[in-house]
């Protein structure tokens, strides 16, 4: 099955023009793999099989409360109904403490594993939530980027296999992170649906219609509507679903992972790990941060889920063997207000802490936590570090591309990654 | 499956922290049934109140300033012309037909302004050529729907249950003979959204009907009523957080969303506009399952919102967005991208923001000019956006004729799993794909339309173990006299695909279709010249259409 299109992004579209040059990626050849790197990669390629699991914390995480600057005695005052204090607070150091509900988190900081960037955040910040995620997922300070940072970068993977699953997103929809000009990430909500049911009355198993299908699609005009679209989605799904069930039959996880989907996500993440996927981006979303009214209870569930989830993640990692290699970090597109307003809630604010953690990681404080005494005029927080710093560090120092191509600039590095 | 916390954003979970929630405490919550149409009291005009301001931050800026807006422009807020009256006055010029043939034309008018169409529905459209098809869409009040209802009714539905509501409103879609007033809803859902899981818990589901019951009934009334009716709407209330908005402390949540999503867009206002705005709207409180305005919880200050200085209300917000000169570009952007395609120029644009302002805000008004536009039958129209899921699960289904309660149990779930989950959007921006549709596809969503499909296909109607295939191929064959291989794809492309298939990839089906290999099990399909083929072939060649790039596209 060969193709012979080169996809564009116009307007927010994929459009081919026949006779042109697939990227080498979806050629799965050597001989491909050869020409993009003749084509002047715009990313080294990972010797390695280091992999990065990206937490999308979504709707707008209130960082003072994850955490929680408890020495500060404006953070109560600005708080005096959500603010969590003191004896509860589960201490990192004689300034900082994390949320009751992290002590996994803070088990994995005690044995060195966890590095937390305080004060992330970017210029003139939007209190946009829509505008904030673009910022943050395709760089684009004006809000009106398309492809995702991550998209560029896995775009950039020669992967000389033909791995399906070198990026794997959970969920029904591609987080935008991973949008890309010439990739389509394979996108699983769960790993039983992710394959196609053949017709039960076909002796063969359904073979002779799949094929069928495939053609329609290898066959389908490269000038008509979404024809990249349509064609790699089609091949994704087929390689994938193949390549996933066989791997699904003999995982067995070392842990017991928490109920939900957020778990559920993170055990099909190990899953492509250990099973030997070729996975180097693992996404995961979990929502639910927009607590403008009544957060104390919400942010409270939030929380367990996020660390109980995160921590069986890597007690199953590294129970394989498997937790040298991955590096897991957290964002979300702004932190909340400062002082809480009059519905037990907190409204958008700017900046908040990031989670790096992983066997790789050095533990430790990075940045600044930002001052509670000098807000703009907003009243909000004033961000300490540039969030393209923190992605910097990943792809220079832990993914082994060049973050000047992936981010388009240079924006410094921070220590949390040696 | 639950996706619950796999992919809500922006303003999500209150956990259903048991039963409903009023904001006023000790109300009890009366059993309604669902007459959901005056949800929302209509309060009197707020009493002037002392100004009580407690938060510094609209305190500094807007206490100087002339009343300028008070009662006064609220007038205008109702001021919306009936189409009917506004079509009488010559409010729109006929359209041109496009360069689409008008079986293709049709086809596409009725993907796009409703749900597809069975071969029988097509063809009476057809009969009434383009225009008159444009009518009986938008004329829907005079096409009996009382079959769905009666459909509807008869299936039981617990309409607080979520699943029960979206099975309630995918059977709508499959079944009404108002599949642009359906549709129009759908529109309005993904702009002024809610999600069931924050309208005040689990046995207050219900205020999701209510909401949609609000926008089909007003879904071609004036962009001002639609504000005025989903400001005060008690899902609504509780989703953005006006429940929980005081005359001391104002909840910013609501005012920012809808001038920032639901009426200007991002570089109209400002944060100042955000906090005065708020104070503005509040007021508002629901009891049970209706909302109601209580003045004396209103903030009476003085503020200036946009630019108009007052003790301004929640009307006087509306009237303001309502009349700004963004609002409509922004909301005619919004229709003309889900109903015609994506990034239109401002020429596309135009005459729809010119009949906004000349039909006093008229919605049904906007629309006509919308489809009777030259490029919503363009060729950058056709087959110019993905078909969301509602649209391919609904679509099919009322392609195909299904009617079997044992199998629409089962439409929730797999919309879900192709990415839309009807009232749960992602977040109060609406579904990414309703802007750009190309995000609709992955490998895992495609997978699910496909296995949706052969799902269908596999079925069996009745009982479990019924005899009679869900889809009756032989049946259709029958009916409609197929007596080659060739009628049998020419009979389903033509209102699956509009006829519209290269010649090529119809031989490919072809192909399929007449492949000898005698080992599949089933009943074969005996064609009408005496032929029989083998089922997994005859449903299979059906089964390729759907799954067809082709058949993806609206």
């Amino acid at each position: 099955m060969k193709l012979t299109r080169r996809a564009m992004i116009k307007d927010g579209l994929l459009v081919v023009s026949a006779g042109m040059v697939m990227p080498a990626i979806f050629s799965r050849g050597v001989a491909s793999a050869r020409a993009q790197a003749l084509d002047g990669s715009r990313m080294a390629q990972m010797a390695s099989d280091r992999t990065l699991i990206v937490v999308q914390m979504a709707g707008g995480n209130d960082g003072l409360n994850t955490v929680v600057p408890f020495t500060d005695p404006l953070y109560l005052k600005m708080r005096p109904t959500l603010g969590i204090p003191e004896t509860k607070v589960l201490p990192l150091d004689t300034r900082l403490g994390l949320h009751p509900n992290l002590q996994p988190l803070q088990k994995l900081w005690h044995d060195g594993h966890l590095a937390i960037v305080e004060g992330v955040g970017y210029p003139n910040s939007s209190l946009s939530h829509f505008q904030a995620m673009d910022i943050w997922q395709t760089l684009d300070l004006s809000g009106n980027g398309s492809e995702g940072w991550l998209g560029k970068l896995v775009s950039g993977l020669v992967d000389r296999d033909g791995h399906p699953f070198k990026a794997l997103d959970i969920g029904v929809q591609t987080a935008q992170a991973l949008q890309s000009i010439t990739t389509q990430v394979p996108t699983v909500a769960n790993v039983q649906s992710y394959r196609l049911y053949p017709d039960p009355v076909d002796a063969d198993g359904g073979n002779t219609r799949l094929q069928a299908l495939m053609k329609l699609y290898n066959s389908y005009p490269g000038t008509a509507p979404y024809a990249a679209l349509l064609d790699t989605t089609a091949l994704s799904a087929q390689d994938g679903s193949r390549q996933l069930h066989q791997a699904d039959a003999t995982y067995r996880p070392a842990v017991t992972y928490p109920k939900g989907p957020f778990a559920d996500g993170l055990k099909v993440l190990a899953e492509a790990i250990v099973q030997g996927l070729g996975l180097r981006v693992g996404y995961v979303t979990l929502g639910g941060f927009d607590t403008h009214a009544n957060q104390a209870a919400t942010h409270d569930v939030l929380m367990q889920t996020l660390a109980n989830g995160v921590s069986a993640f890597y007690n199953d990692l590294a129970a394989h063997g498997k937790a040298d290699n991955v590096v897991v970090m957290t964002w979300s597109e702004f932190g909340r207000r400062v002082e809480e307003n009059g519905s037990l809630g907190t409204d958008h604010g700017t900046a908040a802490p990031m989670f790096i953690l992983g066997n790789p990681v050095n533990k430790g404080i990075y940045g600044e936590p930002p001052s509670l005494s000098s807000l703009d005029e907003n009243g909000n927080l004033k961000y300490t570090v540039d969030f393209r710093s923190v992605y910097a560090t990943v792809l220079d120092r832990w993914m082994g591309a060049s973050s000047k191509a992936v981010l388009g600039g240079l924006f410094g590095t921070q220590n949390f990654l040696s | 499956m639950s996706m619950d916390d796999t992919y809500n954003q922006p303003t999500e979970p209150q956990m259903d922290i048991g039963g409903v929630r009023n904001d006023l405490p000790a109300q009890a919550v009366p059993t309604v049934p669902l007459q959901a149409t005056q949800a929302a009291v209509a309060p009197e005009m707020a009493p002037q109140q002392p100004a009580l301001a407690s938060r510094r931050k609209f305190m500094g800026k807007s206490l100087a300033g002339m009343v300028a807006l008070g009662g006064a422009g609220v007038a205008a807020a109702f001021g919306g012309v009936a189409l009917a009256r506004w079509i009488e006055h010559g409010g729109f010029t006929s359209s041109s037909q496009g360069p689409m043939a008008n079986s293709t034309q049709i086809g596409h008018l009725l993907r796009r302004a409703g749900f597809g169409a069975t071969a029988d529905e097509l063809a009476m459209y057809r009969q009434l050529g383009f225009n008159g098809a444009v009518d009986r869409l938008l004329n829907y009040q005079q096409v009996a729907d009382d079959a769905m209802e009666n459909r509807l009714k008869a299936l039981n539905l617990n309409l607080n249950s979520p699943a029960d509501q979206q099975r309630w409103w995918l059977l709508r879609m499959a079944w009404t003979q108002h599949p642009l007033l359906e549709k129009m809803t759908l529109f309005w859902h993904g702009v002024l959204t809610s999600s069931f899981h924050k309208v005040g818990g689990s046995r207050a589901y219900m205020r999701m009907i209510i909401q949609n019951q609000f926008l089909r009934e007003h879904a071609f009334d004036t962009f001002d009523t639609i504000l005025l009716g989903i400001t005060s709407d008690p899902a609504m209330l509780f989703y953005l957080d006006l429940t929980k908005s005081t005359k001391r402390a104002p909840n910013e949540n609501y005012a920012r969303e809808l001038m920032e999503l639901f009426t200007l867009g991002l570089g109209h206002y400002t944060q100042q506009d955000v906090y005065e705005g708020a104070a503005a709207l509040t007021g508002w409180h629901v009891r049970g399952l209706n909302s109601r305005y209580f003045p004396q919880d209103h903030n009476d200050l003085v503020k200036t919102y946009l630019g108009h200085t007052g003790n301004l209300d929640y009307k006087d917000v509306i009237t303001i967005l309502a009349n700004h000169p963004a609002a409509p570009w922004f909301i005619c952007r919004k229709l003309f991208t889900f109903f015609a395609y994506e990034n239109p120029s401002t020429d596309d644009l135009k005459p729809l923001v010119d009949t906004y302002v000349e039909s006093g805000h008229n919605m049904g008004a906007v629309m006509r000019t919308l489809l009777l536009s030259p490029q919503f039958s363009s060729a950058q129209a056709y087959r110019g956006r993905i078909k969301s899921p509602v649209e391919f699960t609904a679509g099919v289904y009322r392609a195909l004729g299904i009617n079997e309660d044992s199998v629409s149990k089962r439409l929730p779930t797999f919309s879900t799993l192709m990415g839309q989950t009807l009232f749960d959007p992602p977040n109060v921006a609406g579904w990414p794909g309703d802007k750009v549709s190309a995000l609709w596809l992955n490998s895992g969503t495609w997978m699910t339309r496909l296995n949706y499909i052969d799902f269908l296909l596999a079925s069996r109607a009745g009982a479990s173990n019924g005899s009679t295939p869900l889809v009756d191929l032989q049946s259709v064959v029958n009916t409609h006299q197929l007596s080659s291989p060739e009628q049998f794809v020419d009979h389903f492309s033509s209102f699956l695909l509009d006829g519209n298939l290269v010649s090529g990839r119809r031989t490919q089906l072809l192909d399929y279709f007449t492949a000898q290999d005698g080992s599949g099990r089933g009943k074969p399909v005996a064609l009408t010249n005496g032929q029989s083929y083998p089922l997994g072939r005859v449903r299979g060649t059906l089964y390729l259409m759907m799954a067809s790039p082709e058949y993806q596209l609206n």
